[in-house]
Formats: structure tokens, sequence, C-alpha cells
């Protein structure tokens, strides 16, 4: 379990970072935190002949106010973000998709920009970034890039991101009002990754749903956003979250099955998280 | 005033391995490192079965670095005689060969072992090691397997390697005719393994015509007599060391096929080498055990009181079982009656080869009489009516029934299983539960209690068991080392030790230390294995410290002008009875014995050291527990949460209650495991599936509930009356916890009769049926 040989590169700034993932071409893998990558080196799942480690740049770490969103550095870890009331008064279900992320001892060197572009699609971050409609910014010797996060995710651990493509932070919307957020996962246990998830993001204007968005994780080779029609301008009083959490799962095909359970199970599970994010999310909105 | 006689058997004395091992000081294998050292990295079968039809190692010699690759034509030819104390030199045991020989047999079947400057260049060296294989149609299920014409080992027909019977099966059959209720079902429990923390490992070092192993074992004296046999050197000329080793459970009992490799290649390479398997490596090659099914069934009276028990067990052994596994298989024919009044038993196994994984040792091997024994309880009280408690009430022996002979000519004794069972009921508070129960049922909540009850046996007499040596030398300062075998792998040995020989000897505990696992320098010893070292290491100090003790009253009375009975010891002291003004300290006393032998009394021999062999007063120690989980069951989701978790045991008096209740915690954590999260799983092409950690999920802190003991101390036949605990644990939890779950449901009209329940099993368990 040792990694097949590969050139360790630690660049300092940006620019750096990117004149030499464009001078590596194709046979280099850029290393955030390492909880994923290198577990999977060490297995020799995977092997490049240079790896990026882009801990150093200090660019990539930061979480601020960023007019009406909230910005992340990629290599800013899960722990800060655990830690950050900042995060948690701007992006309620960042905060309380991080605890769910393994372990604290994962979660000191993990990072958010390391979950989103290692794409696992039962991950916690890359659900939330697609339930929010997050901003993803990139770098290249191409210039930089934004790309929205419902056409980031491309397939299990691929995405938009090109070879020589950094991700350098992650705008996620502040949502105004009378809010609520809600994230429920099923796993086998606490800090693995999920059977099935569900987010739900909720704004309310008096007794009306004003907007929705309901993110599913583990229910496809992408975290994926849940239809919606009929929610806004209904009240939560008159929609059943069972109801809700039915639908969102209806059109689902192609959801995992593997020794740990079947699509069938995932499904219904999922559905059965949808309604109790909602519920919770709902309750929150309400009290607001 | 009378010094007051120590007595730290018995006491929660803090544990003498934690100050080295909580600060990172312990000597694992690995942290061995050896002049010029290499690294072995074994070459393994991507495949389930396949012929070998060539292998070139070319590229990886021409790999910088590289030492040298062995195939099986180089190390197999070596081997003179490869057999286990444990099964003996006559019985015919199942194939074993160091590398594969022409066939892979199972996914990880190790094919060559290449040996390099660095476990990396190993790695990158065994990428290079060219093997063709012609695959073969493979047998992922021991099912299929179980009688085919295919045949996985030549030889063994039918893919069976043993059978074995009561041959009761007519009587069993007539009583069922006659009951007033047969239950009758089959129950499936999944493979999973022992998985210690620190995998397996070993180093090898060839120098002087003597081979020196620094080894992660429960048994330093078995790998070096494996060793010995293997390589026809005897075992003067080999030294085995053993430190620090982080968890056995059976699979470090005896050294497997990689080590057997280590061994055979010490004497071809020029420096020491160290093999460390990998966590992969462990999962896929380490072994699996548990794998096994049968049919149970059960005959009561209009009382529901037993009548007759019959098990027709199958069980899976891999493709390379180690040791030999036919002989376990017996154990659990025989005993499926358990703690119960059983007047009629039958039993039959059938040991069949699969292309997986060989079944390693582990904890209570056979483990699977218990499963099997109490769901069908629990089934059956369900279908007669009767509460599960009630039922084992009216069937279970108590202390007056003792000695006990069952129906398979067990002759149980020095046990209270009722006594403990009913302790556990009550540490529960049943009546109380089945109230919340109810409440809950009312609110749509699924609630459950299950209750496992085992008699196991331990510190089995056979074969090397029977006897365990102590040296004790008291150095001329007075300080006192105790020099035992050992095998400690976590299970508090060296402090066991140190207890009771600061007892044996009236020393201060503070002066006593014991040296443990080093075959140069310890007496011949079995190792940890069948539950056996507390009451082994109790006898072996006993009689030894007798010899001592002797010794130290001896020059005592003579130098305090005392007579012999008049002299106390204790707390490193020797002193007058009734004059304590009058005394001499150990130290003192080691000084005469050492350096003043002058003021020895006449015929006392020089210096304060002894060795002494301790043989095992009965064939087996019976020990026995109850486990009693409570749980609730999330019907939508599947989810099992435990809730309480009441061990109640009887391990004789015990020596360290923390120790007792470590062992205790650690098995049932490992049977937790096995009813809700382990399964070491492959796919229908023989592919392990879980050989990680993301997908081998065992209990954390967070899914395991803080676990509540009873104690009830009936003394066994052996020194300090003290009985075995290491197995107990893994024994007893899965069928409580099977058992909980299956009470939650039982509303809904579940019966579960396979293993593991994860949250998917148990969505579909309540999905058929509601229909």
């Amino acid at each position: 379990m040792k990694p097949a040989p590969f050139t360790y590169h630690a660049p300092t700034d940006l620019d750096e970072a990117v004149e030499l993932l464009s001078e590596l071409g194709d046979d280099v893998k850029v290393l955030a935190g390492g909880q994923s990558l290198v577990p999977m080196l060490a297995l020799r799942l995977t092997a490049f002949d240079h790896l990026v480690d882009v801990g150093r740049i200090d660019e990539l770490r930061g979480i601020r106010a960023d007019g009406d969103a909230l910005w992340i550095g990629a290599m800013t870890t899960q722990a800060s973000v655990e830690r950050s009331s900042i995060a948690a008064g701007a992006v309620p279900l960042l905060s309380r998709a991080t605890p769910l992320i393994g372990h604290f001892q994962i979660r000191n060197r993990g990072t958010v920009g390391g979950s989103v572009a290692h794409a696992d699609p039962a991950a916690e971050y890359p659900a939330v970034a697609v339930t929010l409609d997050a901003d993803l910014e990139t770098i290249s010797v191409r210039g930089r890039r934004t790309i929205p996060a419902r056409d980031f995710f491309l397939g299990t651990w691929t995405t938009q991101l090109a070879d020589d493509e950094l991700l350098v932070g992650i705008r996620f919307p502040v949502w105004a009002g009378r809010t609520g957020f809600a994230v429920e996962e099923m796993a086998q246990r606490h800090g693995d990754f999920a059977l099935a998830g569900a987010t739900v993001a909720i704004a309310l204007e008096g007794q009306t749903i004003t907007r929705c968005s309901i993110g599913l994780f583990g229910l496809g080779s992408t975290p994926l956003r849940a239809p919606v029609d009929g929610l806004v301008g209904a009240r939560p009083a008159d929609v059943a979250g069972k109801e809700i959490g039915d639908a969102a799962v209806a059109a689902l095909d192609g959801v995992p099955s593997d020794i740990h359970a079947s699509g069938e199970y995932r499904t219904r599970v999922g559905a059965v998280m949808v309604a109790r994010a909602w519920a919770s999310a709902v309750e929150e909105a309400g009290r607001g | 005033m009378l010094p007051v006689a120590a007595r730290y058997a018995g006491s929660r004395v803090q544990r003498v391995e934690d100050p080295r091992l909580l600060t990172g000081q312990g000597t694992f294998v690995d942290d061995v490192v050896r002049p010029g050292m290499l690294h072995a990295c074994f070459v393994r079968s991507p495949l389930a079965r396949a012929r070998i039809l060539s292998i070139d190692v070319s590229r990886a010699l021409e790999l910088d670095g590289v030492a040298a690759v062995f195939v099986a034509g180089d190390l197999n030819p070596d081997v003179r005689e490869p057999w286990f104390s444990t099964t003996g030199k006559d019985v015919p045991d199942t194939p074993r060969p160091p590398l594969a020989e022409g066939e892979v047999r199972f996914v990880g079947d190790p094919v060559a072992v290449v040996i390099a400057r660095n476990r990396y260049v190993a790695e990158d060296a065994a990428d290079l090691v060219d093997v063709e294989f012609e695959p073969l149609p493979a047998f992922a299920s021991y099912t299929d397997a179980n009688g085919a014409n295919e045949r996985i080992h030549d030889g063994y027909a039918a893919n069976v390697a043993g059978q074995m019977g009561g041959g009761n099966g007519d009587k069993v059959r007539a009583a069922c005719e006659t009951a007033a209720h047969v239950v009758s079902e089959t129950i499936y429990q999944q493979a999973y393994a022992a998985v210690p923390m620190e995998t397996r490992g070993l180093v090898v070092e060839w120098a002087g015509g003597e081979l020196t192993m620094w080894a992660a074992t429960q048994a330093s004296h078995e790998v070096r007599a494996v060793a010995s046999r293997l390589l026809g050197l005897a075992e003067n000329r080999i030294r085995v060391v053993a430190r620090d080793t982080g968890g056995g459970f059976g699979q470090k009992t005896l050294p497997l096929r990689e080590e057997m490799c280590l061994m055979l290649l010490a004497r071809r390479v020029p420096a020491a080498v160290k093999w460390i398997e990998d966590r992969r490596e462990n999962l896929i090659g380490a072994g699996s055990a548990r794998h096994e099914h049968g049919t149970a069934t059960m005959a009561f009276d209009a009382d529901a009181r037993i009548l007759a028990v019959a098990i027709d067990h199958v069980q899976d052994v891999g493709a390379y079982p180690t040791p030999w596994p036919v002989g376990v298989a017996a154990a659990t024919g025989l005993l499926f009656p358990g703690p119960y009044r059983v007047p009629l038993a039958d039993w039959s196994t059938t040991t069949v080869f699969s292309n997986t994984v060989g079944r390693t040792a582990y904890r209570g091997p056979w483990q699977y009489e218990t499963v099997a024994r109490e769901m069908m309880l629990d089934i059956a009280a369900r279908r007669i009516g009767i509460d599960p408690v009630e039922l084992r009430r009216r069937n279970m022996l108590g202390a007056d029934d003792m000695p006990y002979a069952n129906p398979n000519w067990m002759t149980y004794d020095h046990m209270a299983p009722i006594q403990v069972f009913d302790k556990a009921i009550e540490l529960i508070d049943y009546e109380s539960f089945r109230h919340d129960q109810e409440v809950a049922r009312s609110e749509g909540r699924y609630l459950g209690i299950g209750t496992s009850s085992y008699v196991e046996p331990t510190t089995a007499a056979m074969n090397h068991y029977g006897s365990e040596g102590a040296t004790i030398r008291i150095e001329p300062s007075g300080a006192v080392n105790v020099y035992l075998a050992g095998g400690s792998t976590g299970n508090s040995l060296e402090t066991a030790a140190v207890q009771l020989a600061a007892d044996a000897l009236g020393a201060d505990i503070a002066d006593v230390n014991t040296i443990q696992g080093d075959t140069a320098l310890t007496p011949f010893g079995a190792g940890t294995g069948g539950s056996r070292s507390g009451s082994m290491i109790a006898g072996a100090v006993a009689v030894t410290a007798q010899i001592l003790r002797e010794r130290i009253i001896a020059i005592a009375a003579h130098r305090l002008e005392a007579a012999p009975e008049d002299i106390e010891l204790a707390d490193s002291r020797a002193s007058v009875r009734g004059t304590p003004a009058k005394s001499l300290t150990l130290e003192e006393i080691a000084r005469i014995a050492y350096l003043d032998l002058g003021s020895l009394p006449p015929d006392t021999p020089a210096g304060l050291e002894a060795s002494g062999r301790y043989r095992a007063e009965a064939p087996v120690i019976w020990a026995n527990a109850t486990h009693v989980c409570t749980c609730q069951v999330e019907a939508e989701t599947g989810r099992v949460t435990i809730l309480r978790y009441v061990v109640s045991e009887d391990c004789g008096p015990m020596i360290n209650p923390n120790i007792v209740e470590g062992q205790i915690a650690g098995g049932t954590v490992q049977g937790i495991g096995g009813a809700l999260f382990e399964h070491l799983a492959y796919d229908a092409d023989g592919n392990p599936v879980s050989s990680t950690f993301v997908d081998y999920l065992m209990p954390t802190m967070a899914e395991v509930p803080l676990i509540e003991y009873g104690h009830i101390e009936t003394p066994g036949p052996g020194a300090g009356g003290y009985k075995g605990v290491g197995e107990g644990g893994a024994i007893g939890a899965p069928p409580a916890v099977i058992n909980a779950v299956a009470d939650a449901l039982s509303p809904l009209g579940v019966t579960i009769t396979r293993l593991p329940l994860n949250p998917a099993a148990v969505v579909a368990l309540i999905t058929e049926a509601r229909g």
C-alpha cells in the first residue's frame, strides 16, 4: 500500500501553480487535503507522475463575505468551515453539512475545494454547491473562469475541470429573508459516505414559499437537483413532506447499487431523507 | 503492627503495559529495524481460480533496488515438515503451499515474493512480475462448491475437507414426530474476520547459522516450532521475539503462508527481511471466519421444555484454511445444546472449500452454535407464544445441575448458567423494558430486546496447551522478573503476571516486572489462544513462586531466628508473626542469596531463581455468560441503534476486573460488528469487494453503547479458580443483537435467519413481511 513513484511539487503562488499544471500536461494531479487522493495513490488505484500540492498558496485560503455571496477559498479546511461563525450565519447549509464529512481528523486535513473537485457523488459539499447554485472559480494559464455548480459535475469523480485547471474558490449565494436549510443523510456509521442524502433550502414570505431547492446525493453519478414544480407559491402547510420526498426521487435512474445497499433501497431512503430535510427546513423558515 | 498481606489479584490494578503503549513507546514488529534490512512484497493472484502458465520475473529483477524475486519453485521444495502443534503431525491436514504452485485458488493467493530495499520499490517491482494465467471456473460460493464435480484441491472429492456427525438423526426425528412444537430454520452467517489493528508482520534474519525472527504473534514458541519443522532447523538455533502485538483474535495464532515464505527465504537473502502486511492484504489474504449456515431443529413438549435439538452445519473454509478446520467444526456441533437441559441431540458438520481466502481462527471459532441456537430459541418462543426469557428459564441449567453431561457427552461443571442469566435480566430491568416497548409501539416506534446465553470451553488442555512454564528471578537487588511465554496481543498478560507474582511472593507490585514473548528467554508455552492465558499463567506463576517462597522463608527464618512457619511475606518483606520489628526486606534476603552466601542456612541453595511448569488440572474449564441487548429500529431506513448492552458472565474469580471487562467489551464489539456491519464479501466471480475500510465496516465508538457488566464468580478447576474470558464476548454478542432486532420487528411478522443486518437488509425484511 505504497504509491507508485511521483514527483512532488509545492508551489507557493497561483501563477507558479498554473504554470506547473500547464507544463506537466495530463500526467499531473492537484493535491489538496489528500483525504481521498492519497489513499487512492497508496492503493495504486491511480498513479500520476507529478503531484502539485497547492497547500502553500495563501490566495486559496479564506472565508469572507463577497457581495450577496460567501467566498470560500478552495484550500480552506472543512474544520475551518465548521468553526466559522461567518459561514454559519451566511450559508447555514454548508455549516450543517460539514460535521457529516468523515471524522474530525479527516476534516482537519480535508478541504472545501478538494471535496468539490474530487466529485464523489455521495459527498456532502458537492450537493450543497449544487443545491445553492454556487459558482466555482477556476484558473489556468488560459485565464480565469466561473463554472456554475450545476454544470460542474459530469460523473463519478469527473468534472468540468481541465487537467491544467485549478479550483480557486467557491461563491455560495447567501439567501435573504425567512429561510430554512437542512441536510439529512443515511450512512451506515457516523462519518461514512451517505447511502442516500438530501439537502433542502427554502425561503418564505408570509406563509408562501418564494424560493426552494432540493439536492440529492448518493443517488446518481453526480449530486442532483430534484424537481420542485409547484412548490414556489405554495404554502408549506398545504404540501406533505412525504409527497415531496416521493416526487424528488420519482424520476431517478442509475441509482447506485453495491454490497451496502441496492438502488431500490437508496431511492426509497432518499425520499425519506428529502421528507425529513423538508420538514426541518420548513420549521426553521417558519420560525424566522 | 503486622504488614497487611498484599492482595493484588482481584483488584483493578492499572495496566503495566499502558505507560509505554499510550506514549508511543511500544515495540511492534514494524518498529524493528536491522542493519541493511530489506523489504518483502507479495505478488498476488488477481483471479479467483486460474492455472499459472508462466511467471517472468526478469523485468522486476532489472528494477534498481530489487534484491530477489522468489516463486513457488524456489521456496516450496525447501519445506520439510509443515505441521502445527494444535493439529499434530499425524492428522492429514489440508493443503498449505507457501507460494501458489501451478494453480491459484483465490484472489490474493501469493504467487511470488519480491525482496527490495524498501517497500515502495518492492511494490513497484511486484507490478513488474509478469504472470500468465489461464482462468478456470471458480467457486466463489461454498454452497456451489459443496458436492460439485470440479475440484478445488486434488484429493478432496465434492470439495469437502471433512465431515463429522453425532449419528442420532433417527432418534431426533422420532422425538419430533410426537413433540408438541417443532421449529426448524436455516440460519446463515456471513463471512467476517478478526481485522486486528496491527496487521500481520515478520522480520527474519539468518546469520551465523541461526534464524532470528521478530513477529506479530500470539504464540512465539509456536512460530519457532513451525520454523523449526519447516526448515529442518533445530529449535535451539531459532529465536522468536514478540514484544508488542496489536491484536490477534486468533488470526495470529499460527504462521500463515506468507510467514512461511519469509522463514523459507531468510536463508537465501544476505540481510534481514521485513514483511509488513498492508490493510488490503489483511482484508483479502489474512483469512476469513464465521462463514457458514446450518439447519437447526428444536422440539419442545407442551410446556415448552426442550425434547431434542439438531444442527446440520456447513462451513466455508476457503481455499487454504488454517488450522485444520474439520476439528473446530465438530465443536460447533457438540456445543449446540448450550446451557440448556437437552435430553437428546444430533449434529452433523460438513467442511467445504471455496475459491476465497482461507478460514483462520477467530475468537470463539465454533461461535455459530450460539448464533444458531439463540436465534432459534427466539424464533421458537414467538411460534409457541411464550416469552423468550421464560422459555430460557424453563430450560436453562443451574449451579445445582452441575456436573451435567450434555447429550453430546460434553460434561459441564463449575457453572451457574441460570444465575448468570437472572443477573443479566435483573440488570437490564426486563419488565420495565417491556413496558417501555409497549409505550413505544403505541407511538409507532420499534424497540426490541434480545438475549443470548452460552457455555464456553476455556483453557482446553489438549496437546501443547496442557502446560505452561514460568521462570522467576529475584535479582540480587530484590527486583523480581517473571519470565513467561506470554503472547499478549493487548490482553494484559503482563499486568496479570505481575499481579499474580506479587501476591505469590509477597512482593510489592512495584518490585515486579515481567518479560514475555522472547523464546530465547522464556519457557516453552502455547501463547494466547483458547481463552487459556489467565488460568495457565496463574498456575505457572504459582508453582514457580512456591519454590522461591520456601527459599525466602528459609533464609528469613534462619537470619531472624524464627520458625519458618512464623515467617510472613508481604510488601517485599519477611517478618516474624507477632514481632514485626524482626524483619528482613526482600532486598536483604536477595543480597544474602547471591552476595553473602555464608549467611545462608545450611542446605539452602544460593540464588533466588526458579523454574516451574504447571499442568492443567482439568481437560477444559467451563465459563458461561448471558448477553442482553436493547435496540431501536427505524423502520423507514432500517437503522438499528443499540440502546443498552449488558453482559453477565462467570469467568470465576477475576484476576483483574478491568482486564475481564476489557476482554468482554472487545469481543462484544466484534460481535456487534458481525451482527450489523462487518462483511468480508465476494462478488459472483470471486472478487473481494470489501478490501478496504471504505467497504469493510467495523463498529466505531459512535455505534457502540457503554457495556454494562455483571459478574458471577464460580471457581473453576484450576489455579486460583480462574477461568477463561477471552473469546466469550465475540460468541455471545451477534445473536443478542439479532434477537433484539427481531423482537423490535416482531409486530410486523419478521423472521430473521440471515446475518448481517445492515440497514438495507432490515428494510428488505420489513418489506417482505408486509408482502
